[in-house]
Order: structure tokens, then C-alpha cells, then sequence
């Protein structure tokens, strides 16, 4: 009655493994006829979207290893919760995923070292997550956003700044089309958009800082100037975002009722179901403060638990490398993970016509950060948001009013 | 009764102590626990430092405007939930236990919806009050009432009272039902005999001998109002502008979205106890009330 | 009452109904679209009603064993709840002194007690206890029915303590003096007397362990134990619902549950066939 598990040593199917495509496991230890048993061990990430294909290369991983890895599932929103839970019983996973960020420093004394594993080297530059000297995470993959546009209503070199972004939405609105549609979640609102004022500062992570301290302010500062005077134009010429959703910001956007949406290259993923939509899509920058690059960064990062004892540690590692440097493993990053690829040694394949913007654009290093991901944490969903959302519920709000609420949410949210 | 004998006592043991057993690990020893918390300043991660700060906690929660907001609307919403289930819960009791040839379909039809969770519920609902209302207010042009509700701070505490009351009412229905099953039918029909109408058998025979179900169901929506929590989540995530963001909601973004695990436990504390006076209250009230025969 | 006022009440009970349950009617029409023709269209019929998404979503969500996970939890969870709590009850409303009013009020007041607060304790706890005493509480079922039971206790004993009045003391004194023991009156006098609250009891809780995701989610990590609520997690992500499976999910969560209530309601009726007339 009591189906007891635990990460018991029993690898019932023991039997012979497969030759070929192993991967010699982590530590020095390998033995000389193929992969050594290793401890069963457990993964936790927060993407829904990847939990099935992530299933499926574990199977494949016990077919060509005979190791074990238990995928356990989360729903988005409850990854967190249900993380902090399980650290908490004892129960923690071996393997799990950690954002950039604020919510990486929260966990920090969880991570394992992993500067010396075989992978770590292949880890494109400035991508990893450190502790310090101290290589501590695996990025997923990269992400990018910006302007998301139709090709067949926009064309980038008519909106280089403000202002003629400003006539664009306002000829669109002339014309009963949608210019520009942001959408009601936290991030689609102004998590994603206000990175760009951010993410120009000469040093953000040092403008963040001052504005926790009180020494600078939103307002006083000429990009977040310009930021304003864009979500006035988004304000009055669009439809307004706290009536959409994601759903039907894509849906819109795929049946050309609007012309651009401020979203990633993970929404590439929404417009599946239309079929072939008869225009191009691509992605541009944020045309605020002479910006022409998309925000490019890492959201997710795998890390090991160090809590977890010696052999799982290992076994985690020997996963973690098996699915770097395999046929299999590579082919479900790209492929099926559908990620941008962080690592050196992985070719990025079929890419969608968003994310292929996104890689290139990462190549060639024109990209401005993701600042956002050193906010303090909570700050967008719980403070951002509630004054963006009153921006765009009220009429007569003005940008600088908007940014006196934003410096006055972030004073409170940086607590 | 029983007087508590030596022997007597052993039974009393018996009969209480297994349930007691378990209830004491799962909810008293983690409460109590939860009160040390609320002394402290942590972040919630196991592996990084508590420290001890005394009230610290509890005077900032008295500085928190947003958490006495919540307290506020929260009590708004349970009082209005409160009224309307009971309400509708009674009078969907009443309606079914009439010997009407569809009353055992209509029984089951105003249950249906308790039997969807929390979260789902949210979101079905949420789609309801934004596309379906815009679709109607288009169509029927009667645009004061088909607006979209959520994203107005008054009339998303009142759709998600509707949400409430809409999955709550069947619960408490079928414990009036439970209820009115026992009242025998002789009362009743002694009643009818004598002379009383509809309202009269109602107001001097039904509900004194339902005062057990009243007791039992103002607090259960009393209770479930108070920790609401799925349906907030999923309705309107607290919007728009935290206008909705009940209790359970700001104790839960504050442990878990800020990570200041003491104060979202210090807050709970207080709110506890001061809802745990009301309730008790009430309960001791009209259990006093309740008739044994 | 008469023909006319019949009627009346009848029709307006239908209607009542039915406009209660179209919510239900969204879930299930939106269970067969994609997102292309949901965005088109949620209130309108599908275009076809193919099972897909509903084979789709069993598929995924490994329905069989999750059915099994589920079935089993909230069968033995509720076995538990009703006979201990309706024993608890029943000594303490018997029992007119302090301490019996004191242990029904702790019952009752923690009812008040919003999850999220005991959480992180109840984790801890669970964890002592299988470190100190090896009993394995955690990523079992076993730990889950425990913490089920104590987590539905409070309600069961509320409920069993209002409706324990009805039964007449009469009856247990006379049992008592032919000589059954205490046992022997709860079983065979008390506790065939409380069958309609039992019945209720056993509804809300079927319920509530059913559809429950928070707890089961903390406690249960292996693919192989999940619930059906912690199966459907697939389908929804960070920022969007796949709604089609989601919702063929759903229906299929709550069909199980609305067959057990249809049954199980037969036993809560009682003398409306036979009863006087109105």
C-alpha cells in the first residue's frame, strides 16, 4: 500500500547498455566497458512546455545508459512553490532549474560547483550562471524580444524613433487597424518593455542598484523619458492592453488585425495552430533613445543540488553532459526544446523564422541585456504591474505621472 | 450524557484519540511552528539564515497599507458572499426538496459547479467576464451591465463574489438539504392542519429546527470566504491594481513573492485570530441556538 | 400545491438551472477546438466533435494510472475520515464538559487557517518523521491519505457534531441498559441514524480530495503516483492554456465525481417519493 520511493539503488533493468553514442560519465572513474551504473535522480524545471520531450530523452537516456532520471512535473506558476516545498522536506531534486537573476541568488547556497565538468568549457562566453569564480548553472538556451511585426503592414525603416513610431500607431489607428498590442500579463504589460530603458544605462546592473537606493530616479532619466511618451502613444492608439490576452494578442496578430506585438520568440510557438499565415513575420528593436537591438538573454538555468549526496551528484553531472554532448541529447535542445541553443558545441539547426532573428542577432553580438533579470525580485508582478495596469485603465494619466507611480512602486518593491 | 468515569474516560480516549493523533501532526504542530516563524526574518529557502527578530513582524504589518487594504476587501467580499450564498443556498434547498418531477435533475444541475476545482473555475469565469460580456454588450448594446468586469476595481470583488457564490451555493444547498430531510414530516403536516401558511411553517418550523445547518453552513462560507484563494488566483491574480487581492493572496505574495516568509506569517497570525473571534463567536452563538430532541 | 404554482416553480427551477450551468457548457465545447477556431469563437459550437484532444489528453496525462492514484487516495482518505471523525464527534457532543468544548472549537477554529501558512511547517514535520521515526510520509500515497485525514478533519467533525443531535438519546440509554458497550451503541444505534450526514460528509470530501492539486503536488513527486489534478499540469504553461486539452482534462477530472454524486445522492433523498404532499 505504501508505494515507498526514494532514490533507492535498484536499477531493476540493469542488463547490458548501449554502445555508440555514450558519453563517458563526468568524474574520472569511468569504467572501461561503456557507462558505469549510476544513482537514480530526480529533475525539477519550471517549463511546461518541455516536460514531455524532456520525459521522452530521459527514457531515451535509461535506453542508451541504463541510468536513471525521474522527471517530475510542475505547472508554471507553482514551479517556485512547489521547489521551496520540496527543498524544505528534504525531498529536493537532484537536477533543477533556477531563473536568472533574483531568483538565482535566492537559491544560491544550493548550487553545486560545476566549473570543472566537462561541459562547463562549452558554455557560450558570459552565459553562465556564477557564483563568484564559480561556474553554478547551465543557461537553457537563449531568449530574445522586441518588436514581433507583420512584414506585409511594417517595415523597420519607417520606425527608427519615437516619433514616427508615434505617426505609425496613429495612422493604423486611422485606418481601424491595431498598431501595436501589448497584453494584460505582468511581463507582456511592462516587464519585457521597461527592460529597454534599462538595459541602455551605461551600467544597469549599477542603475539598478542606485534606483533600490533612492539615488536616481525613473523619472529624471532621459530613457525612461522616452518610454513614456511611447506607452502614452501605445495608450491612445492601440487597443487597450488590459482588455487583451495572451491568447488573442497572438490570435490577433496571426489574422493581421495587428501589426506588431512586444513579445519573444517563444511566441512563435502561439501561432501554430493558424496554419500559413500569408505574410513574414520578424522581430525588431524598440525604437526608444536611438535603440536598435532586440533584448537578448538567458531566463532559465540548470543547476545540481548540492545537498543532494556524492553519487547523485555525480550522476546529475554524467545527465547533465550526456545530454550536451549526445546525438540525442542535442537533437531534443534544438529540435524539440525548441531552444536557442548557449553552447558552443551545438549547432542551432531548423530554427523559426523569430528565433533564427534572435541567434543571428546573438552571434553577432548586437543585443542590449536583459536587465530585468536583476530586479528585485517580485517587482514586476507585484508592483510594475498594479501601476502600469492603473496607466492604462485611467485617461488622463500622463507619462511623467506614469513614472512618478513607477519610481514610487519600485521605492516600495525594493524593500 | 456520558459522565466522564473511570471507565468512562478510557472510552472517551478511544473514540477521540486517533483522529486527535493525526490532526495534531498535520495541522497543530505546523501551526505552532508557523508562530515561531512569525518572529523571525527569513526568506523561506531552508538553506539560508533565520533571523530572530521578535515583533519586529508584526509592527510592520501595522505599517503595511496594502495588507490592511486587503483585510478590508476581504471583509467586503466575505460579507456579501456570505449573504448571497446562503440565500441561494437555502432557496435552491427549498425549491428541490418540493416533490417536483425534475427536483432530483435540478438537484444535481445547481451541484455541478462545486465539482470544478477552484483554479479551472477562475479561469472559465475570467473568460466569461471578459470576451463573453464584451460579446453580449455588442450585440444587446446594453453596455452598463455587459462590460468587462475585471478590469474595474468594484465590480471585480463583485464578480468574484458571483464566481464564489456561484460554486458554493450547491455546497451549502445540500446541508439545508441534509438538514430539511430531518425535520419530520409530521411537524409539517401538524402545522398545516392547524391553520399555518407557507411563510409561517417556514419561519416558525423549518428554519428554528435548521438552526444545526445554519450553524454549520455561515461558517463554512464564512471560512472558505475568509481563505478564498484558487478563484482569486485564477479570476483576476489580484487585479486590477490589488484592488482584488485578498488575504490568502497577500499572505501568499508575501512569502512567496517577495520571499519574506516572517511577516507572511506574522500577517496570517493576526488575521487569524481576529477572524477566528468572529467566527467563534457566531458559532457558539447559534449552536446555543440549535434544538436536540 | 397546485397545478399552476407547480409549474411555475418548475419552470423557473429549470431555468435557474440551466443558466447555473453554462459555465459547464464553455468547458465542454471548448474541449473540441484548437486555438485557431476558440479565438474565432469560444461560445459557438465546434465545427466537429472529434475526441482527439480528449484521447490526446488521456494519453498525456497517463489517465489510467492517474485514475488508479486518485481512486485509491480518495477512497481510503474518506473510509478514514468518516469513521474516525463521526467517533470523535459523537463522544463530544456525549461529553458536556470543558475539554470536549475546547477540542471541538480548536477543530473548528483551525478550520480558519489558510493553507499557505502551514505549508512549509507541514514539510518539515513530514520530514522529521521520516528521519526520526522511518515511517515514510513524503512521495508516498500512504503519507498523503495521513495527511488528508488531517487536513479533513476539522469540517467532518463539525458536520458530525451538528447533526449528532438528532439522534435521541433515548435510543442509545436503552441500548446501553440491554448492555452493548459503548462500541456497540455508536455502531449499531448512532451511527446508522447519522447516514444522510455520513453520505454528505463523504460527498464534500470526495470532492475536495478529488480536484486537489496544492497538497498532492507538495507531497507526491514521482511520474508514477501522480493524481489525475497533478496530470493535467501539461497543459498549462507559464503564459498560455492549451484549452482544448485542458479542458477534455478537465471533464475528464470531474466525470468520475459527478457519477459518484449521482449515486451517492439516492441515499440523501429520503421520503420525497413518499412523503405528504406540499
Amino acid at each position: 500500500m505504501l508505494a515507498a520511493c526514494g532514490n533507492s539503488n535498484d536499477n531493476k533493468n540493469a542488463g547490458a547498455t548501449a554502445s555508440g553514442s555514450t558519453s563517458s560519465s563526468a568524474t574520472s572513474s569511468a569504467t572501461a566497458t561503456g557507462a558505469e551504473k549510476l544513482k537514480k535522480i530526480s529533475l525539477f524545471q519550471s517549463k511546461v512546455e518541455i516536460a514531455e520531450p524532456l520525459e521522452k530523452l530521459a527514457e531515451t537516456y535509461k535506453k542508451e545508459t541504463g541510468n536513471e532520471v525521474e522527471v517530475w512535473g510542475s505547472a508554471g506558476d507553482a514551479y517556485m512553490t512547489q521547489l521551496q516545498a520540496k527543498l524544505t522536506a528534504g525531498e529536493g531534486p537532484t537536477i533543477f532549474s533556477v531563473g536568472t537573476g533574483a531568483e538565482a541568488e535566492k537559491f544560491k547556497s544550493y548550487y553545486a560547483d560545476l566549473s570543472n565538468e566537462p561541459f562547463a568549457k562549452n558554455i557560450a562566453p558570459d552565459m553562465a550562471l556564477k557564483d563568484g569564480d564559480k561556474i553554478v548553472g547551465v543557461p537553457y538556451g537563449v531568449e530574445g524580444f522586441g518588436l514581433v511585426y507583420n512584414k506585409s503592414m511594417i517595415d523597420p525603416k519607417d520606425v527608427k524613433d519615437v516619433d514616427s513610431l508615434t505617426k505609425a500607431l496613429e495612422k493604423f489607428k486611422a485606418d481601424g487597424k491595431n498598431g501595436l498590442s501589448l497584453s494584460q500579463e505582468a511581463y507582456f504589460l511592462i516587464g519585457h518593455i521597461i527592460n529597454t530603458p534599462f538595459a541602455l544605462q551605461a551600467d544597469p546592473t549599477g542603475f539598478i542598484d542606485k534606483l533600490n537606493k533612492g539615488e536616481v530616479k525613473m523619472a529624471d532619466t532621459k530613457e525612461f523619458q522616452e518610454f513614456a511618451k511611447v506607452m502614452e502613444a501605445i495608450r491612445a492608439n492601440t487597443v487597450n492592453p488590459m482588455e487583451v490576452k495572451y491568447d488573442s494578442q497572438m490570435g490577433d496578430f496571426a489574422t493581421g488585425k495587428t501589426a506588431m506585438v512586444h513579445q519573444g520568440n517563444w511566441s512563435y510557438g502561439m501561432l501554430k495552430d493558424y496554419g500559413d499565415l500569408g505574410f513574414d513575420i520578424g522581430m525588431m528593436a524598440l525604437p526608444i533613445a536611438g535603440n536598435d537591438k532586440i533584448a537578448v538573454g538567458v531566463a532559465s538555468n540548470w543547476v545540481v543540488n548540492n545537498k543532494a549526496n556524492a553519487d547523485e551528484i555525480k550522476a546529475a553531472s554524467a545527465f547533465l553532459n550526456w545530454m550536451f554532448t549526445s546525438e540525442a541529447g542535442k537533437n531534443a535542445i534544438v529540435n524539440e526544446f525548441k531552444f536557442i541553443p548557449a553552447m558552443t558545441n551545438i549547432e542551432a539547426g531548423d530554427l523559426d523564422p523569430l528565433s533564427k532573428t534572435v541567434f543571428e542577432a546573438t552571434k553577432a553580438g548586437n543585443t542590449i541585456p536583459w536587465a530585468l533579470n536583476y530586479f528585485p525580485q517580485g517587482i514586476i508582478v507585484n508592483d510594475l504591474a498594479p501601476a502600469a495596469q492603473q496607466f492604462f485603465l485611467s485617461q488622463d494619466m500622463t507619462g511623467e505621472q506614469f513614472l512618478k507611480n513607477l519610481d514610487a512602486a519600485w521605492a516600495k518593491g525594493a524593500k | 450524557m456520558i459522565l466522564l468515569t473511570k471507565s468512562n474516560k478510557g472510552w472517551f480516549a478511544l473514540f477521540t484519540v486517533p483522529l486527535l493523533l493525526v490532526f495534531t501532526t498535520v495541522v497543530i504542530i505546523p501551526f505552532i511552528i508557523g508562530i515561531g516563524y512569525s518572529f523571525v526574518s527569513w526568506d523561506g529557502i531552508p538553506a539560508n539564515p533565520k533571523v530572530f527578530v521578535g515583533l519586529d513582524n508584526y509592527i510592520e504589518l501595522l505599517k503595511d497599507d496594502r495588507f490592511l487594504t486587503s483585510a478590508w476587501h476581504t471583509i467586503e467580499f466575505t460579507v456579501l458572499a456570505l449573504v448571497l450564498v446562503n440565500v441561494l443556498g437555502l432557496a435552491f434547498s427549498l425549491l428541490v426538496t418540493m416533490k417536483l418531477r425534475i427536483s432530483n435533475a435540478a438537484r444535481t444541475m445547481f451541484f455541478l459547479p462545486n465539482l470544478i476545482g477552484g483554479l479551472i473555475l477562475g479561469y472559465i469565469w475570467q473568460f466569461i467576464f471578459t470576451d463573453v460580456f464584451k460579446f453580449l454588450g455588442d450585440k444587446t448594446g446594453w453596455d452598463s451591465l455587459f462590460f468587462n468586469w475585471l478590469i474595474h476595481p468594484q465590480s471585480a470583488l463583485y464578480a468574484m463574489v458571483i464566481v464564489f457564490t456561484w460554486q458554493m451555493a450547491g455546497y451549502t444547498m445540500i446541508i439545508y438539504i441534509a438538514g430539511i430531510q430531518g425535520i419530520p414530516d409530521e411537524l409539517g403536516e401538524a402545522a398545516r392542519v392547524d391553520g399555518a401558511n407557507l411563510w409561517q411553517r417556514l419561519t416558525k418550523i423549518v428554519f428554528p429546527l435548521l438552526m444545526p445547518s445554519f450553524t454549520i453552513c455561515l461558517f463554512l462560507t464564512l471560512s472558505g470566504a475568509f481563505k478564498i484563494f484558487d478563484v482569486n488566483l485564477s479570476l483576476t491574480k489580484g487585479g486590477p491594481n490589488n484592488a482584488t487581492e485578498l488575504f490568502a493572496m497577500n499572505i501568499f505574495n508575501e512569502i512567496f513573492g517577495y520571499g519574506h516568509y516572517g511577516l507572511g506569517q506574522a500577517k496570517a497570525i493576526v488575521f487569524f485570530i481576529l477572524v477566528a473571534a468572529v467566527t467563534l463567536t457566531q458559532v457558539i452563538i447559534t449552536k446555543k441556538k440549535e434544538v436536540q430532541y | 400545491m397546485n397545478r399552476t404554482s407547480r409549474m411555475s416553480a418548475s419552470t423557473l427551477l429549470i431555468l435557474l438551472a440551466l443558466a447555473f450551468l453554462s459555465p459547464i457548457y464553455l468547458m465542454l465545447v471548448n474541449s473540441f477546438k484548437d486555438r485557431a477556431e476558440l479565438y474565432k469563437s469560444a461560445l459557438a459550437l465546434p465545427k466537429s466533435f472529434s475526441f482527439q484532444y480528449y484521447s490526446k489528453a488521456m494519453e498525456k496525462m497517463s489517465f489510467a494510472t492517474a485514475f488508479g492514484n486518485s481512486l485509491f487516495i480518495t477512497v481510503v482518505s474518506v473510509i478514514f475520515v468518516v469513521v474516525l471523525a463521526s467517533m470523535t464527534a459523537w463522544m463530544l457532543v456525549r461529553t458536556d464538559n470543558k475539554l470536549s468544548q475546547i477540542i471541538f472549537l480548536t477543530f473548528v477554529s483551525t478550520m480558519l487557517i489558510p493553507f499557505q501558512t502551514l505549508m512549509m511547517p507541514l514539510m518539515q514535520v513530514m520530514d522529521w518523521i521520516r528521519g526520526t521515526l522511518h515511517i515514510p510520509m513524503l512521495n508516498t500515497r500512504g503519507g498523503l491519505i495521513y495527511m488528508n485525514v488531517g487536513f479533513h478533519a476539522s469540517m467532518a467533525v463539525f458536520l458530525y457534531h451538528g447533526f449528532i443531535k438528532s439522534v435521541p438519546v433515548a435510543l442509545e440509554e436503552a441500548a446501553t441498559l440491554d448492555g452493548c458497550s459503548k462500541f456497540g451503541v455508536f455502531w449499531r444505534i448512532v451511527f446508522p441514524m447519522l447516514k444522510t450526514i455520513t453520505i454528505t460528509v463523504a460527498i464534500l470530501d470526495v470532492i475536495a480530495m478529488w480536484n486537489d492539486y496544492l497538497l498532492p503536488s507538495l507531497t507526491l513527486s514521482d511520474k508514477a503516483l501522480r493524481t489525475i489534478p497533478l496530470s493535467t499540469f501539461y497543459f498549462f504553461g507559464e503564459f498560455t492554456i492549451q484549452w482544448n486539452l485542458a479542458m477534455a482534462g478537465l471533464t475528464l477530472t470531474i466525470i468520475p465525481v459527478v457519477v459518484f454524486y449521482m449515486f451517492a445522492q439516492k441515499y440523501i433523498i429520503k421520503g420525497i417519493a413518499a412523503g405528504a404532499v406540499k
